[in-house]
């Protein structure tokens, strides 16, 4: 146990900073990165828009930047946004509640909807319904995160609700193909034959044999989660991560993209690892 | 099932034709204006109506295709050959490159892609030439989406490595690019084939994303994500349903690759 928690810890410390790192260097290799939009403004002093150019170029060699932001993480100092020209720990603290709160709600009614309806195509094993959802889930599948926002923003619908959507088929593909094939397992045929109900058979043969691999499927409908809300945000103007992310990449903002890269690594990582784990103890304590 | 990759398989040849005669199906070149002519409703000469510059939309629609399905191929190209060198690398020499391969994997992996894709080119430029956007754009979706198919391939290179086959191999005096041309690359054609054919739909989606945001391919040459940020004039929406056509044409072609993608699966 020990063990697995070192080599998680150390995992997740050097993906950190290989995200961070890459973002660092993504942002300096970005064509504008030496100049400030503020750099047009008329009404600033020409020792203001020193400054600014200074600022830049100190971001500039990105091994400096680098070695003084660990310096300064390591004091819980994550630095100022040179964009929105706020700290950057300000603004993860007014706008991550929102992204994490979009995120549970469309995993939640993602992961309710998606093994719901392959429970259901399951236990009552009807191909009208099974087409249907295969239907919905094709049709969901096949929408870009973007135009289905656009669409939502239309209809004025709330856009987790969208992401919702998308993580649903991916849910659902995944549980009906699993289910299907702990269905076609010896003993669960052999439970059938022998006179089990459907609900009996689903909840003391198929679920504990597909639960460990569902167990693992969340952690990567989280990393989803976070991929279809980006787009979502951007175009639903809400103020969470992902339309900050964008900001960020837009305005050239070195400090902002860094830590939000580290942020959504961080979870994405701790979400995959945490399942890893449940799903190893789940299939430890069932063997 | 069978109806549904019949009727799949004619979407896709229709699509196919589509892209091929789109000169000869179109009235007018995706460029051309008619300026007396813009925002125009459906019309025997304009089976979709014109843009607010008056272009055709049914002409940008079969060039937008053209440019979506011709270039997500080429770019699942080459992400499933950086999958193939990398996790056919790690899989083939095993320990530390093994470990530092899947460290890269992982980081891949790790930051969520349509995340990475959207943050990475909204840093590179916007004012480019059309056709450098559309190289931009693939280019990037083939960088990176390798890593999934990557993990795909090591985990398949691996147990080949460990087979009895490769093993009798080995001590027969196999080794190196002869071991990889006669025994790797043969067994691994099938994962390596379903890695690409997945690849296509899900870069169609995210080109489609890219498009939707204005981080696509550039004024004036269209794509099927390009064709998407008419839907941003949500105000004029309403009356004009025909905009969504491309939004449905996506989802048609996509549904139709996700229907044979299951067979795919199944043969890999």
């Amino acid at each position: 146990m020990v063990r697995f928690l070192g080599q998680a810890a150390l995992r997740l410390a050097a993906l950190m900073l290989m995200a961070s790192l890459a973002g660092a260097l993504l942002m300096r290799a970005a064509p504008g990165f030496s100049s400030d939009d503020q750099e047009l403004n008329s009404g600033l002093s020409s020792e203001s828009i020193q400054a600014i150019r200074h600022g830049r170029m100190d971001d500039a060699n990105i091994p400096r930047f680098y070695v003084r932001y660990l310096a300064a993480l390591a004091k819980g100092d994550l630095g100022t946004s040179r964009s929105l020209n706020q700290p950057v720990k300000d603004l993860l603290r007014e706008r991550l509640p929102v992204t994490l709160w979009n995120l549970a709600f469309a995993l939640g009614l993602g992961w309710l909807l998606g093994l719901a309806l392959a429970m259901v195509a399951q236990t009552l094993r009807s191909r009208a319904l099974s087409f249907l959802a295969g239907g919905l889930s094709g049709a969901f599948i096949s929408t870009p995160a973007a135009a289905l926002a656009l669409v939502f923003l239309l209809l004025r619908w709330p856009p987790a609700l969208a992401a919702a959507l998308l993580v649903f088929p991916k849910i659902y593909r995944y549980a009906q193909n699993l289910l299907q094939q702990s269905a076609e397992m010896p003993h669960v045929l052999t439970a059938r034959a022998k006179g089990a109900g459907p609900l009996r058979v689903l909840a003391w043969h198929i679920a504990p044999i597909a639960l460990p691999q569902l167990i693992a499927l969340i952690g990567v409908s989280i990393s989803i989660g976070i991929g279809v809300l980006l787009p979502i945000e951007v175009v639903s103007d809400v103020a969470g991560i992902g339309q900050l992310a964008w900001n960020a990449a837009q305005g050239r903002d070195l400090p902002l993209l860094v830590n939000l890269t580290m942020v959504v690594t961080f979870i994405t990582v701790c979400a995959t690892l945490i399942s890893d784990a449940a799903q190893r103890g789940f299939t430890r304590s069932a063997a | 099932m069978r109806a549904a990759r019949v009727i799949a398989i004619i979407v896709l040849l229709a699509a196919a034709a589509a892209v091929l005669f789109a000169n000869y199906l179109a009235p007018a070149g995706y460029e051309q204006q008619f300026r007396e002519a813009t925002q125009a409703s459906p019309s025997p000469q304009h089976p979709l109506g014109t843009d607010e510059l008056g272009r055709d939309r049914w002409a940008r629609l079969l060039y937008g295709m053209r440019v979506s399905l011709t270039l997500a191929p080429l770019a699942a190209l080459l992400s499933t050959l950086l999958a193939a060198l990398v996790g056919g690398v790690a899989g083939y020499f095993g320990g530390w490159t093994e470990r530092c391969c899947k460290l890269l994997i992982d980081f891949f992996l790790s930051v969520p892609w349509l995340f990475l894709l959207i943050t990475v080119r909204a840093a590179l430029p916007l004012n480019i030439s059309p056709q450098a956007s559309v190289t931009v754009t693939f280019v990037l979706l083939g960088l990176l989406g390798w890593s999934a198919s990557a993990r795909v391939i090591c985990a398949g290179a691996k147990d080949l490595m460990n087979s009895e086959f490769v093993w009798t191999a080995r001590a027969t005096g196999f080794s190196g690019f002869k071991l990889i041309r006669l025994h790797l690359l043969p067994n691994l054609r099938g994962a390596l084939f379903a890695q690409f054919w997945i690849s296509i739909p899900v870069f169609i989606i995210a080109e489609a994303n890219l498009g939707a945001l204005g981080l696509g391919v550039s004024e004036p040459l269209p794509s099927l994500g390009s064709l998407l940020r008419e839907l941003q004039d949500a105000v004029t929406l309403r009356p004009e349903p025909w905009r969504l056509l491309p939004l449905a044409v996506l989802i048609v072609v996509i549904s139709s690759f996700q229907v044979l993608l299951n067979k795919q699966e199944v043969r890999a």
